[in-house]
C-alpha cells in the first residue's frame, strides 16, 4: 500500500506519489497531472475534471467550480462569493440548512463537501489504477489559513471519497518540503502562491528540524483569471465589441489566456479570437501584458509586505523564496518578487505540481517506511484565535493565533443563578473581540449540573486542537466529581450523523469501499486494544480490582463478538467502553511506574519486577 | 524509567527499541514536561531546544501508524510540550507558574495589595494626561524596582535560601504598572 498526496484545490487538483524516493504526480489517460477541480452533475452520475469542463457553457448551471470557497462556509457567508458564478446556490428550507451552502443541480442537491468528495474519488480512482499495491492513507493539503470548520470540511470530503486522511496539511508547508528545505539546518523561506482565483502568500520558519508557519496573508479572489479577464477586455475593446456576453466572451478569454501562455516565452505573440460570429487576429507584446496586470501583481506585494511584517521580519530576512502556482509562470510576476525579496526564487519543479509533490513526500513519511529523511517535523499553527463567548458576548481566548498544535487549554465556569442545572458554551474563532464579530464553531449546553447555588459548581471546558488543526471541545463538572456528557452542535458545516448519513445514503459504487473501509478500521482499532488490555491484565494482574476485572471481561467478551459479527457500530462502541472501564487500571500501571522510577529504584529492579509479574 | 510496553530502559520520551512513548502525565508539571530544572533563570533558547527535541519524539507524525491510544498519548504529550513552551518563555507567567502551580493570577482572591501602592497608581493614573513623561519616569523606576525584587527572590531561592511566597504579591503591582504604562499617552 502506498500513501498519497492530494492539492485539493480552488481551480485544479492533482495527486502525487513516492515511488522508488522521488515523488511524481499521477496523470491521467491523457497525459496530464491536472485534474480541473470541476464537476458536472449529468443524469448518468457526475462527470469530473476536463471531461466536467467540455461545453461547461451548455451545462453552466450544473457544472461546479471553485467549491472549495464554500468548504465550511454558511449560506450567509457564502452569498457575496455567489454572486460572481455561473450556478446558483439553493435556497434553505430552514435555519439548520443555513449553516451549510447546497447547490441545485438538476433534482437534487448538493454540498461543497460531496462535491469535493467527486474531485478526490476522481484522484483516489486515478492512484488506484497506478499503483498496483493499492492506495493507504492520504494526505490533502489545504490553505494555511483555513479555520476550523473548513479543515472539518476537507476531512470530511476525504471521508466521504473513502480515503483514509492521514493528515491535512498546510499547502505552502508542502511546497517547502518538496524543495526539500527541511534538510537545511534553519532559514526562514516565503511561499507565494498565486493559483488562478488565489493568491496566498507565508513566512515559514525551520529550525532544528521543526517547521512552523509564521504568517500569511493573501487575496482570495486575485488570480490568473484575472490577468485572462483584462487581455479579454483589451482584445475586446480593440475588436470594438461593446458589453459581449456569452460566446463573445468566452472567445475572448480563450484567445488572452492563450496570448499569456505564448508571452511566457515569446515576446510578443499573434492571437485569432472567436468572437462569437467574427473572428479576430490580435497582436500582444510582453510588454503591453506587463502594463495590464502590473496593478494586480502590485497587489500580491502589499500581502507579502503585510506578511512579512506579521511575522516582524523584513525582505532580507528572507533565506529563499518558493513559487507555487500556475501564474507564477508569467514573466512579470518573477520578476517583481524576484525584486521585492531580492533573490532568485526557487522555481525548479513545476509550479502547479509543487504542493501535490509535497504532500505525497509528507505521506511517504508519515508511513514510517519511509526513504526520505525522517529527521522532519512539520509543526503547524493555530490560524486564528480559538475562545470562548462570555458574559456581555466578551470573546475570551483559550488558545491563540499562530500557537504551534497539538495545542489544549482549558478554563473553568459557574453558575450565575442558584439552583441553575445548565450552561451553554459559544466556542468561537477569531481576533476580534466580540463574539458575534467572529467565527461560531459550536453551541452547547452542558446539563446535568446537581441544584447548587450561584457560584459553586465548576465547569471545566477543555479544547484540543489536533495536528490537522481541526478542535474537540469538552466540559466537565468538577464539583460533583462527575464528567457529564456533551454533544457538540457545529454552528456550520455537517454534524457527525449527516456525514454518517451520506456515506450511507450515497447509491454510488465506492460506498460499498467506504463501509468495508470503516469496519476494518474499527477492528484494526479494537484488536488493538484488545491486545493491549489483554497483555497488560496478565502482566499487571494484581493491580485489577475483582469487580473491575469482571466489568473488563464483559466488555472484552461483548467487543470479540462484535468484531466476529462484524457489526461497524459497536465494535465501535465497545472499543469506546472498554477504553473506558480500562482507564482506571491503566492509570494505576502508569503511577505505579512513575513512582517506582521516582523512588529512585533503578531502571533494572523496575524491569526485574515486571518480568517477575509476567509470570 | 522503563517502557510500558517493552519494558525496555528508556533514554528518552520515545523508547529507542519498541518505538512507544511513555504515557503523558496527568497533571504535568512544565519544568519536567520540557525536561528542564524549575528554575526562573533559563534562557529561551533552553526552552526552545528542549520543546524542539521533545516534540520530534512526541508529535503525532510519528505515531500515524500507530494504535489510537498511542496516537493519543502522542497528541496529549506534544500538547502539554506546547503548553510548557508559550507559558515558560514568558518571564511574567514563569514567575507565577514557580510561585503558585498557575501561569496567571487566581481568577478572585489574588494577593492583597497595600492600600499605599493603590493610592500611588492611582495618583499616577490622574496625572497622565497633564504630564506624561514624568508619570513615565516613575512608573518605569517602580518597574525597575519591582524587577530587581523579583530577581533578588528568585537568585536566593535557586540557591535554597527563602521561599518564592513574596512573589505573588510583587506580580500584582507589577501588572498595575506595566498596565499604567501601556495606557500611557504616546
Amino acid at each position: 500500500m502506498s500513501n498519497i498526496g492530494i492539492d485539493l484545490g480552488t481551480t485544479n487538483s492533482l495527486v502525487a506519489v513516492v515511488m522508488g524516493g522521488r515523488a511524481r504526480c499521477l496523470l491521467d489517460d491523457d497525459g496530464r497531472a491536472i485534474l480541473p477541480s470541476a464537476v458536472r452533475y449529468t443524469a448518468e452520475g457526475p462527470v469530473v475534471g476536463y471531461a466536467a469542463l467540455d461545453d461547461a457553457a451548455g451545462h453552466a448551471a450544473t457544472t461546479l467550480t471553485s467549491v472549495k470557497r464554500f468548504m465550511g462556509r454558511s449560506m450567509d457567508e457564502a452569498r457575496s462569493e455567489a454572486a460572481q458564478l455561473h450556478y446558483e446556490l439553493a435556497p434553505p428550507d430552514d435555519a439548520s440548512e443555513e449553516k451549510v451552502v447546497r447547490m441545485a443541480v438538476g433534482e437534487r442537491l448538493v454540498t461543497p463537501i460531496e462535491v469535493s468528495a467527486e474531485i478526490l474519488k476522481a484522484l483516489k480512482e486515478r492512484a488506484e489504477e497506478c499503483l498496483l499495491g493499492g492506495v493507504g492513507g492520504a494526505v490533502i493539503t489545504v490553505p494555511a489559513y483555513f479555520d476550523d470548520a473548513q479543515r472539518q470540511a476537507t476531512r470530511d470530503a476525504g471521508r466521504l471519497a473513502g480515503l483514509n486522511v492521514l493528515r491535512l496539511l498546510n499547502e505552502p508547508t508542502a511546497a517547502a518540503i518538496a524543495y526539500g528545505l527541511q534538510e537545511r539546518s534553519q532559514g526562514t523561506f516565503a511561499i507565494y502562491d498565486l493559483g488562478g482565483g488565489t493568491f496566498d502568500i507565508s513566512i515559514l520558519r525551520l529550525e532544528d528540524g521543526v517547521f512552523q508557519v509564521l504568517s500569511t496573508a493573501g487575496d482570495t479572489h486575485l488570480g490568473g483569471d484575472d490577468f485572462d479577464r483584462l487581455i479579454a477586455e483589451r482584445l475586446l475593446n480593440e475588436a470594438g465589441v461593446v458589453g459581449a456576453r456569452g460566446g463573445a466572451l468566452r472567445g475572448a478569454m480563450e484567445a488572452a489566456e492563450s496570448a499569456k501562455r505564448a508571452l511566457t516565452d515569446a515576446e510578443s505573440t499573434e492571437v485569432v479570437a472567436q468572437l462569437g460570429e467574427v473572428s479576430a487576429t490580435f497582436t500582444l507584446s510582453r510588454d503591453t501584458l506587463n502594463t495590464l496586470i502590473r496593478p494586480l501583481v502590485d497587489r500580491t506585494l502589499t500581502a507579502c509586505q503585510q506578511a512579512l511584517s506579521d511575522a516582524q521580519l523584513t525582505a532580507a530576512q528572507i533565506d529563499g523564496v518558493v513559487l507555487v502556482g500556475g501564474s507564477t509562470r508569467v514573466p512579470l510576476v518573477r520578476q517583481v518578487v524576484e525584486a521585492f525579496f531580492g533573490r532568485v526564487p526557487f522555481s525548479d519543479i513545476d509550479p502547479d505540481q509543487v504542493v501535490a509533490v509535497g504532500a505525497a513526500m509528507q505521506a511517504d513519511i508519515l508511513s514510517g517506511e519511509s526513504e526520505l529523511s525522517e529527521d522532519v517535523l512539520l509543526m503547524d499553527v493555530v490560524p486564528l484565535s480559538l475562545g470562548l463567548e462570555t458574559m456581555g458576548g466578551v470573546v475570551e481566548k483559550l488558545i491563540w493565533r499562530c500557537s504551534p498544535i497539538p495545542s489544549s487549554a482549558s478554563q473553568t465556569f459557574t453558575t450565575h443563578v442558584d439552583g441553575q442545572t445548565a450552561v451553554s458554551i459559544h466556542v468561537v474563532q477569531g481576533e476580534r473581540e466580540m463574539a458575534r464579530d467572529n467565527r461560531s464553531l459550536a453551541r452547547f449546553k452542558l446539563g446535568g449540573i446537581p441544584p447548587m447555588p450561584a457560584g459553586l459548581p465548576r465547569v471545566e471546558v477543555q479544547f484540543l486542537v489536533d495536528a490537522n488543526g481541526i478542535l474537540t471541545v469538552t466540559a466537565t463538572e468538577q464539583y460533583t466529581g462527575k464528567q457529564s456528557n456533551i454533544e457538540i452542535v457545529p454552528s456550520y458545516g455537517l454534524t457527525d450523523e449527516q456525514i454518517e448519513e451520506m456515506l450511507e445514503s450515497s447509491i454510488d459504487a465506492a460506498e460499498t469501499d467506504v463501509d468495508e473501509r470503516l469496519l476494518v478500521e474499527a477492528k484494526v482499532e479494537a484488536e488493538q486494544i484488545l491486545r493491549a488490555v489483554e497483555k497488560a491484565l496478565s502482566s499487571d494482574a494484581d493491580m485489577v480490582q475483582e469487580d473491575e476485572l469482571g466489568s473488563i471481561q464483559a466488555v472484552v467478551a461483548e467487543l470479540k463478538s462484535a468484531i466476529d459479527a462484524q457489526e461497524r457500530k459497536k465494535v465501535n462502541d465497545l472499543s469506546k467502553k472498554l477504553d473506558e472501564v480500562t482507564a482506571p487500571f491503566a492509570q494505576r500501571r502508569i503511577e505505579r511506574d512513575l513512582q517506582l522510577a521516582l523512588r529512585g529504584q533503578s531502571a533494572l529492579e523496575v524491569a526485574d519486577r515486571l518480568d517477575r509479574s509476567n509470570v | 524509567m522503563i517502557c510500558w510496553k517493552c519494558h525496555e530502559r528508556l533514554s528518552s520520551l520515545r523508547c529507542a527499541s519498541c518505538g512507544a512513548l511513555v504515557p503523558p502525565p496527568a497533571q504535568p508539571e512544565l519544568f519536567g514536561a520540557l525536561g528542564l530544572d524549575r528554575r526562573y533563570h533559563v534562557e529561551a533558547e533552553a526552552i526552545d531546544g528542549a520543546w524542539r527535541r521533545r516534540s520530534k519524539d512526541t508529535h503525532p507524525d510519528r505515531f500515524a501508524a500507530s494504535s489510537a491510544v498511542e496516537r493519543r498519548m502522542a497528541l496529549q504529550w506534544t500538547a502539554t510540550l506546547n503548553e510548557a513552551r508559550r507559558v515558560l518563555r514568558d518571564p511574567v507567567a514563569r514567575a507565577w507558574y514557580l510561585a503558585t502551580g498557575k501561569p496567571h493570577p487566581a481568577e478572585s482572591g489574588g494577593p492583597k495589595l497595600s492600600p499605599e501602592f493603590l493610592e500611588e497608581i492611582f495618583e499616577l493614573r490622574m496625572a497622565a494626561d497633564d504630564e506624561p513623561d514624568a508619570v513615565r519616569d516613575t512608573a518605569a523606576k517602580l518597574r525597575a524596582r519591582l524587577d530587581a525584587d523579583l530577581e533578588d527572590l528568585f537568585s536566593r531561592w535557586e540557591r535554597g535560601e527563602g521561599d518564592l511566597s513574596p512573589v505573588p504579591e510583587r506580580l500584582s503591582r507589577l501588572k498595575y504598572v506595566d498596565n499604567l504604562l501601556r495606557e500611557l499617552p504616546a
